[in-house]
């Protein structure tokens, strides 16, 4: 069954028909072009696939994109570009907290919903809000980092 | 070591990171396009049977299927393998383990090439799947390759053999032997992202073009033409960026590719497969789980003076990183030449075996074999120190290897090549605080301390050990470095542009590393082993001196100077001393291009020749090591079993750290895979299925298992690193597992020799030792 939604897409209104059953991480990724959002696990588990509902992550990869109808959906795409990065794109360069990249944009954006609601995290803050975010790089550590000197900077 | 470094040592942000950080970074799977057809494999529904038969028939009718593929139907050798071609593209009559392709589809969507599997028809006569290769090793096992060139030694693939000194002198005339038995488990390298091939068709050229996230183009190049039936220059290979390897990639990359690159050939269009994180967990390559019996013979004042080890090794369905024949023992000879870890013993006598299961085959994992050799050695020393009652750390320094002492291999250690365990010794031990003990509460909640250390041989002794790369220099006075290596998170990009720059005068900025495509760059070997920094690393210095040189003799006569007297630096050319001599590079590089300069090198480095003797396993594998100590601080809840790692210190001798915040994420990212090994991980099989194919139930650390982790970076020069590196991607994930066990010890005085760790196990072992 085919489903006719309008949605608010990195601050730009996109209206689309698309099937029931449609995943959002497959709609963003193979319709619209968005590959920032990654695919690693394809059962909620990993957090690669964060995006941002209405300002809170969730995992796109078990997200019917019907459910998006009328909401706001932010991805990493629509956070910050490689001329004009935001500032906590630019902390987890400059913490050294990106290794292979696979799990940053997902990182970076369930980063930006707690900092949106907390600016100032305590370390046991920030580990409760990235405990669904797998990392087998980095041990961690320098993203505790990143995320600490984005709230500095803000 | 070079004074006055400018760009090597300083931790320059990484090339690539703001565009991975913004989503702008393209992996192999950003690359998937919808007119590419979609693979689909059939896998064996049992881990080992015989295939009766095979029905494609209503597969192949159905509309929107390009191909179904079945042994049958390949257009070369149905056989791969990096050492031996042992692993079938396409099971033909028999299946080894679930990751077993039986059928192969392609077809317009997922969906059709998923509903195609369902109507391909198998029936297979079961035989018994062993999960376990000490079963599998028993005379009246099944035979899993029964054509094998090594199937007269039944489900043995190889022994390793390793023989110094008197080893049964001195067992009998020791004060002390400590004998135990150890196991380490199975475990999935648990990369993000998920293997990956599109196969192109190159009408231009009749050959093939693989775009595969993985970790060996060239070996990928070598391995896989034979199935093609193509010649190796028409196979072009390359990865973009990947999304983490840490060793799975060397291996799992050809099973994609063998797949996409024949069903390429064969529908003669692009064809992409891409494997669910299940089947990446259920197929793809794992480390391989061991059982290690250790006896260590020691004097009463502490001085190791034999070892006694037999290793079996789960060699799983097929070879790979095994070893069949001398040198090429990889990961086997590893689990034998590290027996007596960083310690000079005298008389050592070590056999490993490595024994084919119906499991995923065992591959390189980020310490090719060494972690689970350092687990028992360091297990085993920390019981010498409690029974002698001496202080686990300065039992440590009476017995590790010093300059010219031998290895139980043979190998002679050289300060020169840079030996700073002893140094991150101290530095661990000063930086937790070893002599002031731990605090305990009354409560359930048990604290301890556990230490230990490691040593690592910088790159792979196989068939061969070396580099090559090709450097140009433009017009602008910028240079392209093009290398084979792959980018996987390490930093490779940025630690070659770091060290081509200061090699040739420029900025950081002006040097652009292409990597990891047979079509731009010679064999720089594969992405493994700790080799980068120095095997290739030293293949650019190679061919950056070449250019400068040619610049200097040019720039001599307008200079009206000796070459030796002329500098570059930031991109301008000056008299040493002399600065108002100074002109711009590109200036002088536009006068050497229209003056017949060839303003191109290839670069070459071959460390020396590695040898390892089948006879006694006594050679000189490996060139420099790469040292560590670790030290860890763990709470035990002895209600629930839940062990809490509280505190991690970790030093590295790295040779010279060429960016320093690089060194530091190979060092937390280590111990965090270490901590995770060491605790929690475990691929569990049953008659060759696996249990727990999601991260809902293979658990990896996540950022709460985790304590902030601290890294401490020593820097002892290696005279044949670039700059005095050494490799440091791997080991980090050496030592954590035995100082958690060690402290385990500790908290609790329970000896626990099986990892992982987990509450259940420790739960168990309290309530057999009634110490609840």
């Amino acid at each position: 069954m085919a489903v006719d939604i309008k949605f608010i897409l990195n601050d730009k209104p996109v209206e689309l028909q698309v099937e029931a059953q449609e995943i959002l991480v497959d709609t963003l990724r193979e319709r619209l072009g968005l590959t920032g959002t990654k695919k690693a696990c394809g059962t909620g588990d990993c957090g690669a696939c964060t995006v941002l509902v209405d300002g809170e992550a969730v995992r796109s990869c078990i997200l019917l994109t019907a459910s998006v109808d009328g909401k706001k959906v932010l991805t990493i795409e629509g956070l910050g570009t490689v001329e004009n990065p935001h500032p906590i794109q630019q902390a987890f360069v400059d913490a050294g907290a990106v290794q292979c990249g696979y799990c940053t944009p997902g990182m970076v954006l369930t980063a930006k919903a707690l900092l949106d609601k907390c600016p100032n995290p305590t370390t046991e803050q920030i580990k409760e809000a990235l405990a669904g975010n797998l990392c087998r790089c980095t041990g961690y550590t320098k993203i505790i980092k990143a995320v600490k000197a984005a709230a500095k900077k803000n | 070591m070079k004074k006055g470094l400018r760009i090597v040592g300083r931790s320059v942000a990484r090339a690539e990171a703001l565009a991975k950080a913004t989503g702008r970074a393209r992996y192999t799977s950003d690359f998937k396009r919808g007119d590419m057809l979609v693979a689909k494999a059939l896998w064996a529904k049992y881990p080992h049977a015989l295939i009766k038969s095979i029905d494609t028939s209503a597969a192949e009718q159905l509309a929107g299927v390009a191909a179904v593929m079945t042994a049958k139907d390949l257009p070369g050798r149905n056989g791969y393998g990096i050492m031996v071609p042992d692993k079938p593209v396409i099971a033909d009559g028999k299946t080894r383990y679930e990751g077993d392709p039986v059928a192969l589809v392609a077809a317009v969507t997922e969906e059709i090439a998923t509903k195609a599997l369902e109507l391909i028809k198998v029936e297979y006569e079961v035989l018994t799947a062993y999960d376990d290769p000490r079963e599998a090793m028993k005379d009246d096992a099944v035979l899993i390759h029964p054509n094998h060139p090594a199937a007269d030694k039944g489900n043995l693939l190889t022994v390793v053999k390793l023989d110094r000194g008197d080893v049964e002198k001195a067992f009998r005339e020791a004060d002390i032997v400590i004998e135990n038995y150890y196991e380490t488990p199975m475990v999935e390298h648990c990369y993000l992202e998920p293997d990956i091939c599109i196969a192109e068709p190159d009408d231009l050229t009749g050959g093939l073009h693989l775009i595969c996230a993985q970790q060996a183009v060239y070996a990928t190049k070598r391995c896989l033409a034979p199935v093609f039936n193509l010649p190796h220059h028409k196979v072009r290979v390359s990865s973009p960026i990947v999304g983490g390897g840490f060793g799975g990639k060397e291996d799992s990359s050809l099973d994609v590719a063998a797949v996409a690159g024949v069903l390429a050939l064969k529908t003669k269009k692009t064809v992409c497969f891409e494997l669910t994180r299940e089947e990446v967990f259920r197929t793809t390559g794992k480390r391989h789980a061991t059982y290690i019996k250790h006896r260590m013979a020691a004097t009463k004042e502490g001085k190791i003076t034999a070892v006694d080890v037999e290793t079996v090794l789960n060699k799983g369905a097929y070879t790979s990183m095994g070893g069949l024949r001398e040198p090429a023992h990889a990961v086997t000879m590893r689990t034998a030449a590290y027996a007596a870890g960083v310690y000079a013993v005298a008389s050592a006598k070590a056999r490993s075996y490595s024994v084919f299961t119906n499991t995923p085959y065992s591959c390189a994992f980020r310490g090719f074999g060494v972690p689970q050799a350092i687990f028992a050695v360091e297990c085993q020393i920390d019981e010498l120190a409690r029974r002698l009652n001496m202080d686990p750390i300065e039992l440590r320094r009476k017995n590790i290897l010093r300059d010219g002492d031998h290895t139980i291999y043979g190998q002679v250690m050289k300060e020169s090549r840079g030996l700073g365990l002893e140094e991150c010794m101290d530095k661990v031990r000063d930086s937790i605080g070893w002599d002031k003990p731990l605090a305990q509460s009354a409560g359930p909640v048990k604290r301890g301390r556990g230490f230990a250390v490691f040593m690592y041989g910088t790159g792979i002794p196989l068939l061969f050990e070396g580099a090559s790369c090709f450097a140009v220099l433009n017009n602008d006075a910028t240079l392209n470095v093009n290398i084979a290596s792959t980018e996987m998170g390490q930093g490779v990009m940025t630690v070659m542009a770091q060290m081509a720059a200061e090699a040739l005068g420029l900025n950081y900025e002006d040097v652009l590393v292409s990597f990891s495509d047979t079509g731009r760059a010679p064999d720089s070997g594969p992405t493994v082993g700790s080799r980068s920094t120095v095997m290739v690393g030293n293949a650019v210095l190679d061919a950056c001196r070449q250019l400068k040189d040619r610049l200097l003799a040019f720039a001599a006569k307008p200079f009206k100077a000796d070459p030796r007297d002329l500098a570059i630096e930031g991109g301008k050319i000056f008299v040493v001393g002399k600065p108002e001599t100074a002109e711009s590079l590109a200036a002088l590089i536009a006068k050497a291009y229209a003056s017949q300069v060839p303003l191109a090198a290839t670069g070459v480095w071959y460390p020396p020749q590695p040898s390892f003797r089948a006879e006694d396993g006594q050679g000189e594998p490996m060139h420099a090591y790469a040292f560590g100590a670790h030290a860890i601080e763990i709470s035990v809840d002895t209600e629930t079993g839940v062990i809490t790692v509280d505190r991690s210190v970790f030093a590295c001798d790295v040779g010279k750290a060429i960016n320093p915040a690089a060194v530091e994420g190979q060092m937390e990212g280590g111990a965090a895979q270490g901590i995770g090994w060491g605790v929690m991980e475990e691929q569990v099989m049953e008659n060759g299925v696996m249990q727990n194919a999601a991260f809902h139930n293979y658990m990896i650390p996540t950022i709460k298992d985790l304590p902030d982790l601290e890294s401490i970076i020593v820097e002892h020069p290696n005279e044949l690193g670039p700059f005095g590196s050494k490799g440091i991607g791997e080991p980090p994930i050496i030592p954590a597992a035995p100082a958690i066990r060690n402290a385990v010890w500790d908290a609790l005085g329970i000896k626990m020799n099986a990892i992982p760790l987990t509450a259940r196990t420790v739960l168990a072992e309290i309530q057999k030792n009634g110490k609840a």
